[in-house]
């Protein structure tokens, strides 16, 4: 999740105003006292004019305390109800974080929406300051901010129900701290699939840590661990913020959701709608390729999805000891300067760590990672509509993989994706949601490749573990899926999610999920 | 002379017999891109090739790691047996096929975390290669020394290897046996971790990795077929990818397995009451091991289990692993690196060609009495039930064996990999089939043939190809 820069809000709660009122009578009161050395003559009628004064100035303060009441109930209310800190995104609709997908492109009306009237600056979590801190003014934790947001699931593969699982999938926290109305700090930590030890399938990760510092009103410079700006749900990965219980394939098998760099970059907006942002980062990483699976690298949707088999999936760096001896270069456009609508589209390319090859091998030339995506939505009325297309391409493999021959997994130098979506908001009851929707996607994780004719795919049945009897068959790296499903909300930010997908070739991939989703 | 091996192993055999080391200086033994041996490296080179440090004044480390054989044992002067022969006479039988030391440095210390890994000897149990290297010195079947005192008493008395000793480690060093026996292995170490004719990486492979010759269709389909995972699969235990042990593939991950290779009546150990087959002699025992009551015979080499157990000087090495049943019978995986002229093969040399070798693989469990089998047929319940293919084990009368893994005691057939191709045949509920056909076979062994050191891409007929490489390439030709 994408934590925008919240630098320039100010606004002082009502509650401080009431406060200084406050702070103002007694100080009035404490005057009063003060006037006792008047003389006899005149005391009496100087203490009635002060009892009167006095009177009036108590029942100001009855009126002042029961109104400064009011305003903390009615705060408290509202965090309760919507917390503040963060703002629901329609799901696929990004809130701004990098400067490509402000607030007037959200869809204003697709039973999805926002509230109305969001800040510019949506996504400003709940601050310690707006609870702990509220009484009792300044603090060290006055400039933080915590957040958090997390899914569960159930797959269940309708042809082989044995491996239906469930998971935790991802717990999220988020802290950040403002330095100074101009600087910013922000990051997340993510337990993945609940235990994480050494022996334990869990991952602990540091999903964002970064830094902010706005140079001026147009452009703001980022340095740290980021999200990449690319597509519609990288930057904007939580649960609430996209439909379907899994993520879509295009933006995990081709764009590497959630694919996060270290750099910096520079980003900002434009008066007319316009949005750029423009970086320098760490890239992949080919020596991590693995020719040699000897059982397939995923037998369900759900392993497709999370085992990193993918190309860039697999060789991505996340800033844990990355190689950084070459730096790849990226630039990211959005325009939403018509209302319901968002545009956008990004590309990245860089050196990549190369396949190891033997000391003596001639020098063939870079292996050059490049990755292009250009997204669409547009939410008019109810509707919410959405498409996206990625490709990436990685140069010079073809000595690389001709000394693999036989392989069943080398390495592409073509691969895209594809997917159409629209959902509809059907029903809404206050804070009561409901959003049914039709996804259609293709992806290809390798639609060409150099020195080989293709990955060894196995036909029969084949082992699928190293334990006896484990048959099964290889899964081919490319398919077309048609997802449908809904998303009910109870609040803008807890979402149960139902959906069922059917794979063309892959057919034993298909299956039913369930998901609970929430963020704060 | 017949030499079947590459060029460089030749040139080092001629190196090596016009050895003299007299001053240490002089001579330089290495190439315009060799570095200079170290003093240590010079040391240990004497001391691998002197046969006076042995009680038998036969044999050295080169004895049984032979430079022209890839530094493997050579069965023509081991009276035809896949184990060396030793001891103070010279008539005493090993119990396992020696492994080739090429390459051999590369190999990680021994670790168990994730599984066995690493460490020295086809069972791991020494630390290093240094440790290593001392063992052979004292063992009553090989050397045949009885303490380091008489292994440094025999080096003193072998001038020009003494001085290259001394040179390196100095006089002092020989003052105290143990120290002194300890920088022996140190020095054979250093030679084998030094000398680039340990790990010259000049096979034809090689060269086609580096763009500097082709293989040929066949040699390229082998290839293939070694990575395909559902066809030969060989790659996933030798792999034909770069690790982290070295920037070339080494074709091995160290790890260990047990595969249920056949027994080998031809190691005179496997067969109870043996005595030489040289002097008729009594043959040096090792230390009995435990084996199951309902074992078929009284003897097993278990590899991880025993019957060697690490040596207690070495203080880095592996704990002994008797007890962990589940070990028994799991070896290291070795490199195919110069397999072709490494024969015989695995740690009992129970097959003398490399056709045998991947045959038996893909057809190991095919009409076997195995646990994949559905329906075993007990011992000695109606005959003998190998009839067509899977006759590799076999009884000490030559006939079909009742058991099929048949060098490791019943109980402890659960440990023997089934669940991997290419062991596992690649179709179920529609019979069983062999992972790759007879020409595919042919293939493989093809592909095999070209990890043998020595090629020269400038001049590929000079390329001394293993006899049975040569009878492969015939056989391709001739079906065609």
């Amino acid at each position: 999740m994408i934590r925008n820069s919240s630098i320039r809000d100010s606004g002082a709660p009502k509650i401080l105003r009431a406060t200084l009122l406050l702070a103002s009578a007694v100080f009035a009161a404490g005057t009063v006292s003060a006037a006792d050395t008047a003389p006899k003559s005149t005391e009496q009628q100087q203490i009635d004019g002060l009892q009167q004064q006095l009177q009036a100035v108590q029942a100001q303060l009855k009126q002042l305390a029961e109104q400064n009441q009011a305003l903390l109930q009615k705060l408290q209310q509202d965090e309760q109800r919507q917390n503040p800190g963060q703002v629901a995104a329609s799901p696929g609709q990004p809130a701004p974080s990098s400067g490509l997908n402000p607030p007037a492109a959200a869809a204003p009306s697709a039973g999805m929406a926002p509230p109305t009237g969001v800040p510019a600056q949506p996504t400003t979590p709940m601050s310690a300051s707006a609870t702990g801190a509220a009484a009792g003014g300044s603090s060290a934790f006055s400039n933080v901010k915590l957040w958090g947001y997390g899914e569960l699931y159930y797959t269940r593969p309708s042809r082989e129900p044995s491996k239906a699982q469930a998971d935790l999938a991802r717990a999220v926290f988020g802290i950040g701290y403002s330095f100074d109305e101009n600087t910013e700090f922000n990051s997340e930590f993510e337990v993945e699939h609940a235990v994480s030890s050494a022996s334990d399938v869990g991952e602990f990760e540091v999903e964002q840590f970064y830094v902010d510092r706005r140079l001026n009103d147009a452009i703001t410079v980022r340095a740290g661990l980021f999200l990449m700006p690319f597509g519609l749900l990288n930057e904007h990965h939580e649960p609430t913020n996209f439909y379907g219980v899994q993520r879509n394939f295009v933006e995990t098998l081709i764009i590497p959701s959630t694919w996060r760099e270290g750099g910096f970059n520079l980003h900002g907006d434009t008066p007319i709608g316009f949005s750029w942002n423009a970086g320098i980062t760490t890239g992949f990483d080919l020596s991590k390729w693995n020719y040699a699976p000897e059982f397939p690298q995923y037998t369900t949707a759900l392993e497709l999805e999370d085992n990193g088999s993918a190309p860039l999936q697999s060789t991505h760096q996340e800033l844990a000891l990355a190689n950084a001896h070459d730096l790849s270069q990226y630039v990211a456009l959005g325009y939403y300067g018509v209302p319901g609508l968002t545009l956008g589209a990004a590309i990245s390319t860089g050196k990549a760590v190369k396949v190891p090859a033997p000391p003596n091998a001639p020098i063939l030339g870079d292996e050059r990672v490049t990755l292009w995506e250009a997204h669409a939505r547009w939410t008019p009325a109810k509707f919410d509509l959405s498409a996206l297309y990625a490709h990436g391409s990685i140069s010079n493999l073809a000595a690389a993989n001709a000394s693999n021959p036989g392989s069943p997994n080398p390495i592409p130098s073509d691969f895209y994706g594809y997917f159409a979506q629209a959902a509809y908001g059907l029903w809404e009851h206050g804070d009561y949601r409901l959003a049914p929707f039709v996804r259609w996607e293709r992806y290809n994780m390798g639609s060409r490749y150099a020195g080989t004719t293709g990955p060894v795919i196995p036909t029969g049945l084949v082992p699928l573990s190293a334990t006896p009897g484990d048959y099964g068959y290889w899964p081919q790296n490319h398919d077309r899926v048609w997802t449908v499903g809904a998303n009910f909300y109870t609040t803008p930010h807890v979402v149960l999610k139902a959906d069922y997908q059917w794979f063309q070739l892959n057919s034993d991939f298909s299956r039913f999920d369930l998901g609970l989703g929430l963020n704060f | 002379m017949n030499t079947k091996y590459g060029a460089p192993l030749a040139v080092a055999a001629s190196w090596i017999a016009a050895t003299t080391l007299a001053g240490c200086g002089g001579g330089g033994t290495g190439t315009a891109s060799t570095p200079a041996a170290s003093l240590a490296a010079v040391a240990g080179k004497a001391i691998f090739f002197d046969t006076s440090l042995s009680a038998s004044g036969q044999q050295a480390c080169g004895t049984c790691h032979v430079p022209t054989r890839a530094f493997t044992g050579d069965p023509s002067t081991d009276h035809g047996l896949p184990v060396p022969l030793g001891g103070a006479n010279m008539d005493q039988t090993g119990f396992r096929n020696a492994p080739s030391l090429m390459y051999a440095s590369f190999t990680p210390a021994f670790s168990i975390t994730d599984g066995p890994v690493g460490g020295f000897f086809r069972d791991g149990r020494s630390s290093s290669l240094d440790q290593q290297a001392q063992l052979p010195f004292l063992t009553a079947f090989e050397m045949a020394n009885g303490d380091a005192a008489e292994v440094v008493g025999r080096l003193q008395k072998s001038s020009a290897t003494l001085q290259a000793f001394i040179a390196a480690y100095g006089e002092a060093a020989l003052s105290d046996p143990k120290t002194a026996l300890n920088d022996m292995g140190l020095a054979i170490a250093a030679f084998e971790t030094e000398d680039d004719e340990f790990h010259p990486f000049s096979s034809k492979y090689d060269y086609w990795l580096e763009g500097k010759t082709p293989l040929t269709t066949q040699e390229q389909s082998g290839l293939a077929l070694f990575n395909n995972p559902t066809k030969g699969n060989c790659t996933a235990c030798h792999p034909s990818q770069r690790q982290s042990y070295s920037e070339h593939a080494l074709f091995t991950d160290f790890t260990f397995d047990n595969i249920g290779v056949p027994r080998n009546w031809a190691i005179p150990a496997n067969t109870p009451g043996a005595v030489s087959p040289i002097s008729g002699a009594p043959l040096a025992t090792i230390n009995a091991i435990d084996v199951p009551a309902d074992a078929e015979y009284a003897y097993y080499d278990l590899g991880l289990c025993g019957p060697f157990a690490p040596a207690s000087a070495d203080v880095n090495a592996r704990p002994v692993l008797s007890a962990t049943t589940s070990l028994c019978g799991i070896f290291k995986v070795p490199t195919l690196r110069n397999i072709a002229v490494t024969t015989p093969y695995f740690h009992n040399g129970v097959f003398s060609t490399l056709h045998q070798v991947v045959q038996w693989y893909v057809t190991r469990d095919i009409n076997n009495n195995t646990g994949n089998n559905p329906n075993p047929v007990t011992a000695g319940a109606g005959g003998n039930p190998y009839v067509t293919v899977g006759t590799f084990y076999t009884a000490a009368d030559g006939t079909p064996d009742l058991y099929e893994y048949n060098d490791l005691p019943t109980a402890y057939d659960a440990n023997v990999n089934v669940g991997e191709i290419p062991y596992t045949p690649p179709t179920v509920g529609g019979g069983q089939a062999p992972t790759l056909t007879a020409g595919e076979i042919d293939d493989v062994v093809a592909f095999l043939c070209t990890l043998t050191d020595g090629y020269d891409p400038n001049n590929p007929a000079a390329y001394n190809v293993p006899a049975q490489c040569a009878s492969t390439a015939a056989t391709a030709a001739a079906s065609k």
